[in-house]
């Protein structure tokens, strides 16, 4: 089964970002080739929902990190080889035979730019494999090994007969026009198939060095998969990877406080959290090193978030219908008995806040009779959890808190337990005295009426 | 003293902004003239608050919309005469005229351009003038009417024998009458035409902005002074608006606050933003939105509908509400008379908190009977403890119509505080709490 997500999801945790902007997949590209960029985007777009492939994949990465490989292949090789193996056509094909005299002649002064491209192509697709089998060769992997099923394939493909002539040869030295024409039939014709397959492998490797130097670099870690019926995430200190100096978070969830119900303040960091979260087990799935210090998790069918959904007045549709549509269509998902991880922040702020209030206790409440689906619902209406915490207790409370320094309120970006008690709204307006200042306003003015 | 309205304030009604195609001042830069337009830019950046001054030029724009002129001359030719005009010539009449020798020579044997564009240039003005003057006989003389001071001193202009003559020529003209016009044009009659080109861009202004308003409907709203202490509209709509909805509003000392309430999509904004326009219309003597108004002269236009809530500011949007709604109260402490408009007031903290909040500015504000205020919240229990407790603050709500399943909104104003309870409605209609259930 696929690991579902939707845009608004990877819109929300910025996953692939707007043109030109920082996003995570920005941050975990450090890729040499244009195939393995595509590779990296292609496992953002997919990440796994089997504990097994996660673990496999993130067993790899570490592989790489703690070897400190450097990738071994230069970048050029890759565009000259996809050029020439994009050129499929027979007329093209080099021959050692019809050598004419003109054409010798010809090639004496100046070479054919076709020519050249092909020369260049073979040149560098043998370097390539070449390099290719040098690094497998190195590698001395064990049955059990997390990457001996590549490393096995790679290394048969490369002793199998289709190659053996190209490593018989001696290295050094300029190729003959023969020699050229037998590579030519050989790798683009031939065996085209075995070379495409083996340049993938290349590219995979090429997204392991990348996103496991990052992993070094930033010091992330590679969180544990567990089996899906095991429905446990338990993360220590995990912060949002784009923000600097970002303040780590422990949090854990199990089958017996499914629903996390997160308060405090608008600029207290909720939404903060709620991506660093997000964005967490959304790598962990790609099997992918996360920013945290610890991590667990048992693999989910796939993650819905709602965080900046488009309050656009253009469409016509009020917010408030937004956000329940795509309550409906994420309850359809849990319907059909997927277990998610679904992100709400501030529910149903569009509304009337009793209208807000009854719905945030209602689909709470449904929510927490999902035990296999883990949940996150931020609001300002405390009221509902109050309510929330009489009724059930598959809820657990949480608060990011704010502190007041004098006259301005400070945020510590660290999570409490329980609801929010904080009312500085009513102490910051008394600090900037405004209703003393109505008051006395008004005082002078009665006593001389000013018009 | 001038009108008081701040950035944020203009910005919240998008009221200038010439290169934004949706700012009401473009909506009524309808204009031919540069000169025109400046002047217009300047009655926007300086409303008035002398009751006479906002009425003499309402009642000037209302004169011109009943008279339906029509602009004289198009924007081409009056840049060239103006140009024309504007390029100086030499006081004595001699050697301005051995100057033009000189062009007109230059023009013949090296096929320079300079003699052709002070031709066309005279052309220009001589069109520019016959219709001015065709546009003041259509007038003609009316005692009532207030551009009657202005009407005159144009037709004397007009009168001057010099003008009189070279509008009876006949062109093309000769040599040496060209070169005498040329020099009574821009020497003589100097001061004379640039009175009339001034005259010509207020004319373009007058008849422009009243042709919006006739286009769409405006009305003009009746300056009173301070002491009535009132605000009436049979009917308010926002002008940026085609079929906009009209509701009517009333405010004053008995009550000088309104609490709006009503969902998201129902119109609050809107509401309050048609009426932020027309108090700053209004004082500036132009057409409003509006079937019928009338104003006592405010000293200022306060409003926070918009608050920017960017993260990227590092500043909490809670206290940026603070703070603007610190400088309100300063202002209205001071005992002017001001028109405050707060769009979901402490949006930004928990409910808890904005209630105690609203409730307690709500009150403390409601107590300036000279200033008038438009509250509106989500937090309906904050009107619920108002209504106990203030006379003199009115209930009105944008009621949402459920249409089957999709909710409809009137836009029209009603008495009370909302007691529209559709999301629930909306969340039980699409059965989400059953889906979750099985």
């Amino acid at each position: 089964m696929l690991f579902t997500t939707d845009k608004q999801t990877l819109d929300d945790l910025n996953i692939f970002g707007k043109h030109g902007s920082d996003s995570v997949y920005q941050i975990f590209n450090r890729t040499n080739t244009r195939g393995g960029a595509a590779l990296l985007e292609a496992m953002f777009q997919y990440p796994l929902s089997d504990a097994d492939a996660v673990n496999k994949r993130s067993g790899i990465i570490q592989y790489f990190a703690a070897m400190n490989w450097q990738f071994p292949f230069a970048t050029a090789w890759f565009d000259a080889a996809e050029l020439y193996l994009s050129n499929t056509d027979e007329r093209t094909k080099l021959s050692a035979q019809d050598h004419s005299v003109t054409q010798r002649l010809s090639n004496l002064v100046a070479t054919d730019a076709e020519t050249t491209t092909i020369h260049n192509g073979i040149t560098a697709l043998t370097d390539l494999l070449q390099g290719l089998r040098d690094f497998i060769g190195a590698l001395q992997l064990e049955a059990g090994h997390c990457y001996f099923v590549d490393y096995q394939a790679i290394r048969a493909q490369l002793h199998s007969n289709a190659f053996s002539v190209l490593f018989s040869r001696p290295r050094k030295g300029r190729l003959s026009a023969a020699v050229f024409a037998e590579y030519d039939a050989l790798l683009r014709f031939r065996y085209r198939d075995e070379v495409k397959r083996l340049l993938t492998y290349v590219y995979q490797l090429d997204v392991y060095q990348s996103v496991a130097r990052v992993a070094m670099e930033r010091g992330f870690i590679f969180p544990k998969a567990l089996p899906r019926d095991r429905h446990l995430l338990r993360l220590k200190g995990v912060y949002h990877p784009q923000v600097k100096n970002a303040v780590a978070n422990n949090i854990s969830i199990d089958e017996r406080s499914n629903v996390i119900f997160l308060t405090g303040a608008n600029m207290a960091g909720k939404s903060t959290f709620m991506k660093s979260l997000s964005i967490a087990l959304f790598l962990a799935h790609a099997g992918f090193p996360v920013a945290a210090a610890e991590m667990e998790f048992s693999v989910l069918d796939g993650i819905y978030t709602t965080i900046n959904l488009p309050d656009d007045l253009g469409m016509g549709a009020s917010h408030f219908y937004a956000e329940v549509l795509r309550a409906k269509k994420i309850a359809a998902e849990l319907q059909s008995g997927k277990q998610l991880f679904v992100l709400f922040d501030e529910l149903f702020r569009g509304t009337n806040v009793k209208d807000a209030c009854e719905a945030t206790v209602a689909f709470t409440e449904a929510f927490a009779h999902k035990p296999g689906s883990m949940f996150v619902i931020s609001t300002h209406i405390i009221e509902a959890g109050e309510v929330l915490k009489e009724r059930n207790d598959h809820i657990q409370f949480v608060f990011l808190p704010t502190k007041m320094n004098g006259n301005k309120p400070v945020y510590t970006y660290t999570l409490e337990e329980g609801l929010t008690a904080d009312r500085h709204g009513m102490i910051i307006i008394n600090n900037e005295g405004i209703l003393e200042i109505l008051r006395k306003g008004l005082e002078r003015i009665h006593k001389k009426p000013i018009n | 003293m001038s009108f008081i309205a701040d950035k944020q304030t203009l910005d919240d009604l998008n009221l200038l902004g010439k290169y934004r195609p949706d700012s009401i001042f473009s909506l009524f830069n309808k204009l031919h003239t540069t000169g025109g337009e400046r002047k217009l830019q300047e009655m926007f950046q300086h409303p008035m608050v002398d009751v006479e001054a906002i009425n003499t030029r309402s009642n000037m724009f209302r004169y011109f919309q009943n008279k339906q002129l029509k602009f004289p001359v198009d924007g081409l030719t009056f840049q060239k005469a103006e140009t024309y005009l504007n390029t100086g010539t030499s006081a004595n009449f001699l050697l301005a005229t051995t100057g033009l020798l000189h062009k007109k020579a230059l023009a013949v044997f090296l096929h320079d351009e300079q003699f052709g564009q002070l031709l066309a240039g005279l052309n220009a003005t001589v069109e520019v003038l016959r219709q001015l003057q065709r546009l003041m006989l259509e007038m003609g003389r009316d005692a009532g009417s207030p551009f009657e001071q202005s009407r005159k001193q144009i037709s004397a202009i007009l009168d001057e024998q010099g003008i009189r003559d070279l509008l009876s020529e006949v062109f093309p003209l000769p040599l040496m009458k060209i070169a005498w016009y040329d020099h009574l044009l821009k020497h003589t009659l100097q001061l004379q035409m640039g009175a009339l080109l001034n005259g010509i861009c207020l004319l373009d202004v007058y008849i422009g902005v009243s042709l919006v308003a006739r286009e769409r409907g405006f009305s003009y709203a009746l300056a009173l002074p301070k002491e009535a202490n009132c605000m009436r509209s049979a009917g308010l709509w926002h002008p940026g608006l085609m079929k906009g909805v009209a509701n009517p509003l009333s405010l004053g000392r008995e009550q000088n606050m309104i609490f709006l309430t009503g969902a998201n999509m129902a119109g609050k904004s809107t509401f309050m933003k048609s009426f932020g326009i027309a108090v700053y219309l209004s004082h500036m003597g132009f057409p409003v939105a509006a079937r019928q108004m009338e104003f006592s002269v405010c000293d200022g236009l306060y409003s926070s509908i918009n608050v920017p809530d960017d993260l990227n500011l590092g500043y909490s949007h809670f206290y940026a509400e603070v703070l603007r709604v610190k400088n309100a109260a300063e202002s209205v402490g001071t005992g002017q008379h001001l028109v405050v408009l707060f769009d979901e007031l402490f949006k930004g903290t928990n409910v808890k908190d904005a209630y105690d909040a609203t409730l307690a500015v709500t009150e403390a504000f409601s107590k300036y009977r000279n200033c008038f205020f438009i509250i509106s919240t989500h937090i309906i229990e904050v009107g619920t403890a108002l209504q106990e407790r203030c006379r003199n603050v009115g209930f009105s709500y944008l009621p949402t119509v459920m249409d089957g399943h999709v909710p409809r909104y009137t836009y029209q104003l009603q008495e009370g505080i909302t007691t529209d309870r559709q999301g629930m409605l909306i969340i039980e209609n699409e059965g989400i709490l059953e889906m979750l259930k099985t």
